[in-house]
């Protein structure tokens, strides 16, 4: 403050001259004031140099007073005098209060001026923690942008999962709804699939039940077919007895036979040998011309005669014994074949069971398949059939199939499904969290501009609050003061509130902050655990590492031994080894050194040969080994042939009674000769269902030409009727032994 | 110090056959050298995988060993070859006195698609000449020989190999309780060949 020097002091006399000649001193008690003036413009000279300065009192000059009143001037004066002492008191007593209150002033001065400081240090502390909060705000600006950056790319990031994962599923959704459509599709089609087994199954139980009627019907006609294949075994049986009998009494016949050839033939030999001496005798007879009586010669040649007639008669019934033997032995052969058929007959009985089962299931297969062609849709034949059904087969298996790779499908979706969901959850949980963190980031963010505005406002209060004591300091100090240190200590206290607050804000970052922290020391905590986990499995791997190792080499160790997996492998070694090498030609050496000594050894003896007879025993021994093995070489050569006749027998056999089971006819084949030589094969036929013995065809095949031949069966009429139609109009024997088969069949079964 | 990135040469089946067939070919003449199964005198020098190799002149043993890799070759082919065992037998006795066995991996997808590998050819030389030298080497560990020896080789096949008209199974002939001494490898990365030595302990070692 500055103080204005007080205007120097004119000397008093000089005043109280000025006064005296002047204007009248103020009355006392008058109103007016004592001015303190230093009249720049009065004519009055100044003090001496040198003198004190002293108060002059300036009295306003006064207005006109005439100059008259002389006498009174120096009451007047004594009136000043006493004004001016009354002044000087009322002077004396103003200025000390003056210098009191400027005392005070100056006291108040003095404590404005330390309040001054105080505040200017206040200011200062608070400039500084301004400016440190002016830092903080910055950091945490910069904190705060690259946390909405992290957070931005994070939110970005999640975002993008978000949305792959959205998409993701969605095409697992559409390819789950295919693949449900498809199931449902496969499902249907299994169904109607099960439908058509059902229905199947009902066909096939119909079928069954069809089946099981045609059995019983064919049980009933197999039944009637036993009957009558007893029947005819007891006939065959009967017949075979009766051919038995027959072959007996042929057997006797044609030992009787024989006896009476071997006599035949002995009265033969005597009769030939009779005969010659006869003729010899007749020529002798004839040379002597004796003249014996013609009637002894005639009863000698009619006795002759008739012995050559008896003999005659005797060769011809020789003969017919002959072809009788001849007829036996055929009739053996036909008795051998019967008792053979017999046999075979026999066997076939018990066959016959077999067969008819045999039967029984092609019947049954029959009308199954018969029925079934009637009732499946879309066979007409049974040929197709099988065809249906390796369709329908093929149709389940595909369907099977079909289900089966849709139900696999439907598993991997559902893995995949379940898989998305949980990545899904997992996304949906990162999201969360990111968002939470970007929550947590936004709230800080809040937190940190709600903490710069604050931090402004005080700053802008503080600098309001500097520039009021600016103001205050630059203008008078007391009210100004006052009315400042009033602002001034409000605006501190809402500073100290505001600092409060932001400390309890800092104080909820920092209880945030350590949550996160906490946070942060669980998951380090998690990964500390998951790393022993791991270095626990790092150390059972090398437990594990170790035992392997020691395994291999156990195993290289068997492996240097030479153990081998029998089961894999097998150990091979070359035969033509060195030493077997050696051993070889040592014998091909020894070999060939045999082979020339042989050589030599026939050379000589083809020599010997050439000179002697001698060589013919070595001939002959070599001729007789060879003889014994041509002679081995015929026996198993006559085996072989003994061997094809059978074999050829049997399937003879067989083959005649295919014939007679397909064509129902016994074929008997003989083969003769005509009187002019030709020979011809005759073919004796007889019905299976022939009602007695001699219903017998004969045939005559001579050439590739069958002619029927005449006989008492064929004679009769219906017989000779049918020949005449069918083979002498139609040229059909087939037909004719058809229609006979046909005919006695019916006759059979009508009776 | 040579590059490592150096030329890879394509090594097909038939070539790492021929190139094991071949390397066994050699090493078998080798060990009929050098543990004195035959004469020196009917051995000759030949330069081969960088090294003076003895190649045997008996007609005898150079068929045997020619039939022999023709065959092995035939078996590396077709991948049924799974070990090679060189026997040296006490020729009196017929005690086998040392296994020289030499196993093979086979790469079965080569086997089977026939692709093919690369790998330098020098690599492969060096790896075999690895072996040659232990094989040299290897008479300063294994026992002495002192009586005649008769050599024969097996083969270790798979089971369902045919066995040819010249080959006949056999028994592996082992060495009861022998000492092994395991040998470098050579891999044509079609063809891996472990070589390993059994032998059967000296009664000098012993005492």
């Amino acid at each position: 403050m500055l103080i204005r020097t007080p205007p120097p002091k004119r000397p008093r006399a000089a005043a109280m001259e000025t006064g005296a000649t002047g204007s009248p001193p103020p009355a006392a008690g008058s109103d007016r004031t004592l001015v303190i003036y230093e009249d720049p413009l009065s004519a009055t000279p100044p003090p001496a140099a040198g003198s004190d300065r002293t108060l002059v009192i300036y009295e306003d000059p006064p207005s006109a007073t005439p100059p008259q009143l002389d006498s009174s001037s120096s009451h007047q004066m004594l009136c000043t005098y006493q004004c001016r002492q009354l002044v000087k008191a009322d002077f004396l007593v103003a200025l000390s209060s003056a210098e009191k209150e400027a005392r005070d002033c100056q006291s108040s001065l003095e404590a404005m001026n330390e309040k001054f400081s105080k505040v200017e240090a206040e200011r200062k502390k608070y400039l500084d923690q301004f400016l440190y909060t002016e830092q903080e705000l910055a950091a945490a600006k910069g904190r705060e942008q690259s946390l909405q950056e992290q957070l931005l790319k994070d939110v970005t990031d999640s975002q993008e999962r978000f949305r792959k994962q959205i998409e993701s599923y969605s095409k697992l959704e559409v390819k789950l709804q295919s693949e449900m459509n498809l199931r449902m599709k496969a499902e249907s089609s299994a169904a109607s699939a099960e439908e058509d087994v059902g229905i199947l199954k009902e066909k096939l139980s119909h079928l069954s039940e069809s089946t099981g009627r045609g059995r019983r019907c064919l049980e009933s006609e197999i039944e009637q077919l036993k009957g009558d294949s007893k029947l005819s075994a007891t006939r065959i049986s009967a017949e075979l007895e009766r051919m038995e009998f027959r072959a007996n009494n042929a057997e006797k016949e044609s030992q009787l036979l024989k006896e009476q050839l071997e006599d035949s033939q002995k009265q033969f030999k005597e009769c030939l040998h009779l005969k010659g001496e006869l003729e010899k005798k007749l020529s002798s007879f004839t040379f002597q011309e004796v003249t014996p009586s013609p009637t002894e010669s005639h009863i000698l040649v009619k006795h002759l005669q008739e012995e050559l007639r008896n003999y005659e008669a005797e060769v011809r019934e020789a003969r017919k014994l002959k072809s009788s033997h001849e007829n036996i032995e055929l009739l053996k052969e036909k008795l051998l074949e019967e008792k053979g058929r017999r046999e075979r007959a026999e066997s076939e009985l018990s066959k016959l069971q077999e067969i008819q089962l045999s039967m029984k299931k092609l019947e049954d297969e029959l009308s199954f398949w018969k029925l079934v062609t009637k009732d499946i849709p879309g066979v007409s034949c049974s040929e197709d059939l099988p065809v249906k059904f390796a369709a329908l087969q093929r149709e389940v298996i595909d369907g099977t199939m079909k289900v089966g790779e849709v139900n696999a499908r439907l598993k991997q979706l559902e893995v995949a499904l379940d898989s998305a969901q949980i990545d899904k959850q997992k996304a949906e949980a990162e999201a969360a969290l990111a968002k939470e963190k970007a929550e947590v980031l936004k709230s800080e963010v809040k937190q940190i501009q709600t903490m710069l505005t604050m931090v402004t406002d005080e700053r802008d209060n503080l600098r309001n609050i500097v520039n009021e004591l600016k103001k205050s300091n630059s203008g008078e100090a007391g009210n100004q003061e006052a009315s400042g240190t009033g602002t001034l200590i409000q605006g501190l206290e809402s500073c100290i509130e505001k600092k409060e607050c932001y400390i309890k804000e800092l104080e909820t970052s920092l209880s945030v902050q350590k949550e996160a922290n906490n946070c942060q020391y669980e998951e380090v905590k998690l990964l500390n655990e998951r790393l022993n986990n791991e270095a626990k499995r790092i150390k059972s791997l090398e437990r594990e590492n170790d035992r392997l190792r020691s395994e291999i080499s156990l195993l290289e160790s068997k492996l240097g031994h030479g153990d081998f997996s029998a089961a894999n492998t097998k150990v091979l070694r070359m035969v033509n080894t060195l030493a077997v090498d050696n051993e070889a030609k040592q014998t091909i050496e020894a070999l060939r050194t045999e082979l020339q000594k042989t050589k030599e050894r026939l050379q000589a003896v083809e020599e010997l040969k050439s000179q002697s007879g001698d060589s013919g025993k070595l001939v002959d021994s070599y001729i007789s080994g060879k003889i014994t093995q041509l002679k081995e070489q015929i026996a198993t050569l006559e085996k072989r042939e003994e061997r094809y006749k059978t074999v050829f027998a049997d399937r003879i056999s067989v083959f005649r009674r295919a014939c007679c089971e397909i064509f129902g006819y016994k074929i008997v084949m003989d083969d003769q000769q005509r009187p002019n030589g030709i020979p011809v094969t005759r073919f004796t036929l007889q019905s299976i269902y022939a009602q007695s013995d001699d219903e017998k065809l004969e045939f005559e095949y001579e050439s590739g030409n069958t002619n029927i031949l005449a006989n008492s069966y064929s004679s009769q009429r219906e017989i000779s009727q049918q020949v005449e139609i069918y083979i002498r109009k139609l040229n059909s024997i087939p037909a004719f032994t058809a229609n006979l088969t046909v005919e006695s069949f019916n006759r059979r079964t009508l009776s | 110090m040579a590059s490592k990135t150096a030329s890879r040469d394509i090594i097909t089946l038939r070539g790492s056959a021929a190139i094991v067939s071949e390397f066994f070919g050699y090493a078998a003449n080798s060990i009929l050298y050098n543990r004195g199964v035959y004469p020196e005198e009917s051995f000759v020098k030949v330069k081969k995988y960088g090294l003076p190799m003895l190649l045997t002149q008996d007609e005898g043993v150079k068929s045997f060993i020619a039939n022999l890799t023709a065959q092995l070759s035939e078996w590396l082919e077709s991948g049924k070859l799974q070990r090679i065992v060189l026997v040296i037998m006490s020729k009196s006795t017929n005690e086998v006195l040392e296994r020289w066995n030499f196993s093979i991996e086979t790469n079965s997808e080569v086997v089977e698609t026939g692709v093919s590998k690369e790998k330098s050819d020098k690599e492969i030389m060096r790896e075999i000449q690895a072996i040659m030298r232990q094989i040299a080497s290897s008479i300063t560990y294994l026992p002495c020989l002192d009586e005649t020896c008769v050599f024969d080789v097996l083969a270790y096949t798979d089971k369902d190999v045919a066995v040819p008209f010249t080959w006949i199974e056999s028994d592996p002939k082992l060495i009861a309780n022998p000492q092994m001494v395991k040998l470098h490898s050579f891999d044509t990365k079609i063809h891996k060949v472990n070589t390993l030595v059994s032998y059967k302990n000296d009664e000098w070692d012993e005492q």
